[in-house]
């Protein structure tokens, strides 16, 4: 119903929900998740999405990035009806779309910061120099050129978030979603990663999309949006 | 020999350590146990693996020994086979029936009531059909009555001895399942006369189980040979043989070579040789192979629980506890593996087979025998199995440090 | 970095657990290459292409009795008869009797067009076999065997009898080679210095070597030869030269089941190991797989790179192997060769490494597929939610 609508200023809308449910099904018991989730989020906004445990917000993020479907509703995502998407066609869509950001950062172990930033690019038909501007641009935007040869295990945690960013980001898509992303790190690094955000948001326009508890974190973003027993709260703060 | 011993002990002094270590420390071995349980499929696999290369060990070790009991039982060191020179086994070799009618009366031969214990002997290789339509040879030895005697390991089971001159044979038990034919009461059809099967016999595994038996004179006079093969000769005792050896090879008018009994089989067992080395060396390489997998199960179970290892630690369990524990744990999941492949190696048992020897030129039949002697073997070699792909595990186990219980992993 | 890079250094991301795993491999795919070789070795004995011309006639009852020499006239009568050697395995030795080696008494005259093709490329000359012709006491050797005692033409070779009471010193008069490094293992000299100087020998033959005009003709000499002296004195059994052989390797008993047994326990092994393995190295990697699907990675192209890996893996590991069982051929050639003839012609041929290679990959697709296909059908959000 639009009179309940959530005011996220304007634009056009990147991501629209209507009706959206899901539910898992225990033995023979049907656990509703989320139900009856109406959304339009414009293009550029910074949302954190926020709720006690329990509450479903992982699992919208998860439906609006695509890696989980509903078991009812419509999500319009980037342009595409993500329904109408076959899981191949959804990967794609993925791949030049989303990018993720983990609270466990999750880089491949066996991999250094420059392979781990260019695995997204593998998928896309780019030569070997197209594929290194890419990279070294994206790990200039996160200061990390000077160890792009380091492995994980030779970063500390903040700067193995900063390179998971730049992984995401390193194929240039629309919308960014995040998993509680300072939920492993110091007070410090946390601050230097939530900065990175705000300037991915207001400089480069991308749309980020953050599931967060912590207050701090969801300060940085510029609306909030309350998940209670899976039903959307309707009061939305504005930060900014 | 001492080198072996030098190998051993070190190995050894290990073993009895973790036996002592186990009573002596609080080893907790039911939590080892399990573990291996709990990461079921990574320990069956391994069981499985180990199983298939201990199944195999016992196998060859079965082939190798029935090999050997065919030919090593079949001799006595106090009587000798007289040849001639240079023949090397009985099939090459011939004494013309004046010189046997010397030998026969020699003064060294031991004497009993019914004469010296000497019997003259022929022996020719004859083509027989198996049950599954191949040829193969067959050794059919011509003996006298005393030669029946001096073979006490022989034992007739069915009908009774052949007599002199009526074309009678005896046949072993073991060829009766593998050539068609052989009942007793039946006719074999040999050196173009039919020979009446009247008995059936047993030699204790010797190799006399793949030889048909008849009178001397008869398989002569069938096969058209004027001369014998070999004569069996016993003495009064080992020692004589030198002896005797002397006497008949310096004698002009004999000329032959004499060999102790139990030296002649043992050139008849290298035969088997080359197939043993085979099997041994087969047999080696698995193992070096399935080590290797005991060792990567162990090292992935060890990296799994560092967090559980570093709070034992914490918990007070010393160093070398953890060493006996773990090193416990991967003698147990070989030793499950080898329990399971000697229980496998018994499907072979009994399997009948034979091959030929190049030597004799005949067919020698052996059964694969899986005794419980074998199985044991089996297991206690999966237990070095364990003892070796266990240890650097193990040991790196010992040395994961008390900080580890606090790690997030 | 591609993709052969990613799968490689995923396989290295506990390097201990690959190095122990392609050991296993390298080892276990070593003893298949070695047991097939044994087999196919055994079999090709009875494959000589060169030998649809010729045929066998020996006693019934077996090699160890002899057919009168008398036969010949009657063999050389039939029409489909091109030429007759008589053959005879002596048995002896040269100095060791540990140094075994094929040596013949056969009929001098009618042993290079018996063997016409083996002969024909052997680097022999007309003058040479004129010369092993001429002198009564000559012999021919295979080169290998010259080189292995240090012969030369124009040596004399004294040997030893072991079946035959006679010692026989002959001078070489021809060394010739062959491609069948047994065929080269052996020596032969002429059938009348056996007759001669074992006098129970005279007018006895061991068997005739027979060469047909045409392999057509065979069968129905075979049937004649056999029928003409059933229930006679020395009774005739005749055949192909493929089949005598063929009761060689016979003699060796049901190798061929042994030997297959074996190799198929090994195969399980491998297969129940590589899987183990493979399964592991998966499951460590649920959430990583989640995250590569988040990323956009088909779940195809995961399982795709997943079994590329166990490829990868259990290619490597059979490659070597091979390798190995390659190395060791001389090996066993030289080891085993000295105990049974036909194994100094082992070798790994072709195809047997082809099999070896194609069975490991099999394999390596086998043992990964169920871990990596329950693994790209895991939800992306199940991945992600687990720990590790």
């Amino acid at each position: 119903m639009t009179s309940d609508r959530f005011d996220l200023g304007g634009g056009e809308p990147i991501i629209t929900l209507r009706d959206v449910a899901k539910s898992y099904w225990r033995e023979a018991l049907e656990i509703p998740v989320l139900q009856g989730i109406d959304l339009e989020i414009p293009a550029g906004s910074y949302i954190a999405l926020m709720g006690p445990s329990g509450s479903g917000k992982t699992t919208l993020l998860n439906l609006i990035a695509g890696i989980d479907r509903p078991t009812g509703g419509s999500l319009e995502v980037c342009g595409y009806e993500l329904n109408d998407l076959d899981d191949d066609q959804l990967a794609s869509w993925r791949n030049a779309h989303v990018g993720f950001i983990f609270q466990n950062y999750n880089l491949v172990p066996v991999l250094n910061a420059y392979e781990n930033v260019e695995l997204p690019l593998l998928l896309m038909k780019l030569s070997r120099r197209e594929r290194r501007e890419k990279v070294e641009e994206a790990l200039a935007m996160v200061d990390l050129m000077d160890r792009r040869w380091n492995y994980p295990r030779q970063l500390s945690g903040g700067q193995e978030q900063r390179v998971a960013i730049a992984r995401a980001v390193v194929t240039d898509p629309d919308l960014l979603v995040a998993d509680e992303p300072t939920g492993a790190l110091d007070a410090k690094n946390a601050e230097d990663v939530l900065g990175l955000m705000e300037r991915l948001n207001s400089d480069l326009g991308k749309t980020i999309v953050m599931v967060t508890h912590d207050p701090k974190a969801a300060h940085h973003a510029r609306h909030q949006i309350h998940l209670e027993k899976g039903v959307l709260d309707k009061a939305v703060e504005v930060n900014r | 020999m001492i080198l072996g011993l030098v190998v051993l002990l070190p190995f050894v002094a290990y073993l009895l350590w973790l036996i002592w270590a186990l009573v002596a420390y609080p080893i907790p071995l039911g939590y080892n146990l399990r573990s291996l349980w709990q990461r079921k499929l990574s320990s069956l696999s391994t069981a499985a693996a180990i199983a298939l290369v201990v199944g195999i060990f016992v196998v060859v070790l079965s082939l190798a020994q029935g090999l050997s009991v065919a030919f090593v039982s079949s001799g006595r060191p106090d009587q000798a086979l007289v040849l001639r020179p240079n023949a090397r086994f009985e099939l090459n070799s011939s004494i013309e029936r004046d010189r046997m009618r010397i030998l026969k009366v020699h003064p060294l031969l031991k004497r009993e009531a019914d004469g010296p214990l000497a019997s003259a002997e022929v022996v020719v290789v004859k083509l027989f059909t198996m049950a599954d339509g191949t040829d193969t040879n067959v050794t059919v030895r011509g003996l006298e009555r005393m030669g029946i005697s001096m073979r006490p390991q022989v034992r007739l089971i069915q009908g009774r001895w052949f007599r002199p001159g009526l074309s009678e044979a005896v046949v072993p038990r073991k060829m009766q399942g593998r050539f068609p034919g052989m009942e007793v009461g039946r006719s074999l059809r040999m050196g173009g006369r039919d020979w009446q099967i009247v008995g059936a016999f047993d030699a204790g595994g010797a190799s006399y189980e793949s030889e048909v038996w008849s009178d001397v004179n008869d398989v002569m006079q069938a096969f058209k040979r004027d001369s014998y093969s070999a004569m069996l000769a016993r003495l009064e005792n080992p020692e004589r043989l030198e002896g005797f050896a002397k006497a008949v090879e310096d004698d002009k008018r004999l000329q032959l070579e004499v060999v102790r009994e139990t030296d002649y089989f043992k050139e008849l067992t290298k035969a088997g040789d080359p197939i043993k080395v085979l099997g041994n060396l087969i047999t080696l390489i698995l193992t070096g192979a399935a080590i290797f997998a005991a060792m990567n199960t162990m090292y992935a179970a060890v990296a799994g629980r560092t967090k559980e290892i570093g709070t034992l630690r914490a918990l007070g369990f010393r160093q070398r506890e953890i060493l006996a524990s773990f090193q416990w744990e991967s003698i147990f999941l070989c030793l499950t593996g080898g329990i399971l492949g000697s229980g496998l190696a018994l499907f072979a048992n009994g399997i009948q087979t034979g091959t030929t020897s190049f030597e004799t030129f005949s067919d020698v039949s052996f059964a694969f025998t899986i005794t419980p002697g074998l199985m044991a073997q089996g297991v206690a070699f999966s237990l070095v199995m364990g003892l070796l792909g266990g240890f650097l595990p193990a040991w790196r186990a010992s040395r994961i440090p008390l900080t580890e219980a606090m790690r997030g992993g | 970095m591609r993709w052969l890079a990613l799968i490689w250094k995923s396989l290295m991301r506990s390097k201990r657990r690959t190095l122990l795993i392609v050991g296993s491999l390298v080892l276990s795919v070593f003893t298949v290459a070695v047991l097939q070789s044994l087999l196919t070795t055994l079999n090709s004995v009875t494959d000589n292409p060169n030998s649809s011309n010729r045929l066998v006639v020996r006693h019934k009852s077996g090699l160890t009795q002899m057919l009168p020499r008398s036969y010949e006239a009657y063999l050389r009568q039939q029409s489909e008869v091109e030429t007759v050697c008589a053959l005879q395995w002596f048995g002896g030795y040269y100095q060791d009797p540990r140094n075994f080696f094929a040596n013949f008494a056969s009929d001098e005259t009618t042993l290079f067009q018996i063997f016409r093709e083996e002969f024909g490329v052997s680097g022999i000359t007309e003058a040479q076999i004129k010369d092993y012709i001429r002198d009564g006491a000559g012999c021919i050797v295979g080169e290998s065997l010259a080189k292995k005692n240090g012969w030369k033409v124009g040596d004399v070779v004294p040997l030893t009898g072991t079946i035959f009471p006679l010692n026989p010193r002959l001078t070489i008069r021809l060394i010739f080679k062959s491609p069948k490094p047994s065929d080269e293992n052996a020596l032969h000299f002429h059938y009348k210095v056996l007759e001669e100087g074992v006098p129970y020998m005279k007018g006895l033959v061991g068997s005739f070597w027979v060469r047909a005009r045409r392999p057509e003709d065979i069968p129905r000499l075979i049937e004649r030869v056999d029928r003409h002296y059933a229930n006679s004195a020395y009774e005739t059994l005749t055949e192909t030269e493929n089949a005598f052989n063929l009761a060689f390797v016979k003699m060796l008993g049901n190798i061929g089941a042994i030997i297959q047994g074996i190799t198929i326990a090994v195969v399980i092994a491998i297969l129940i190991v590589t899987g183990n393995t493979m399964a592991t190295a998966i499951r460590e990697r649920t959430t990583e797989i989640a995250v590569f699907r988040a990323m956009g990675f088909s779940a195809g192209r995961v399982l795709a790179l997943l079994l590329a890996e166990g490829v990868l893996l259990v290619g490597v590991g059979g490659f070597l192997g091979v390798l190995l069982a390659n190395l060791a051929a001389g090996g066993v050639r030289s080891s085993l060769g000295a105990a049974m003839p036909f194994f100094a012609d082992f070798a790994i041929l072709p195809d047997t490494v082809l099999a070896c290679m194609l069975g490991a990959l099999g394999i390596g697709v086998l043992a990964t597929f169920i871990p990596a296909y329950a693994a790209t059908r895991r939800p992306i959000t199940e991945g992600l939610r687990s720990i590790g």
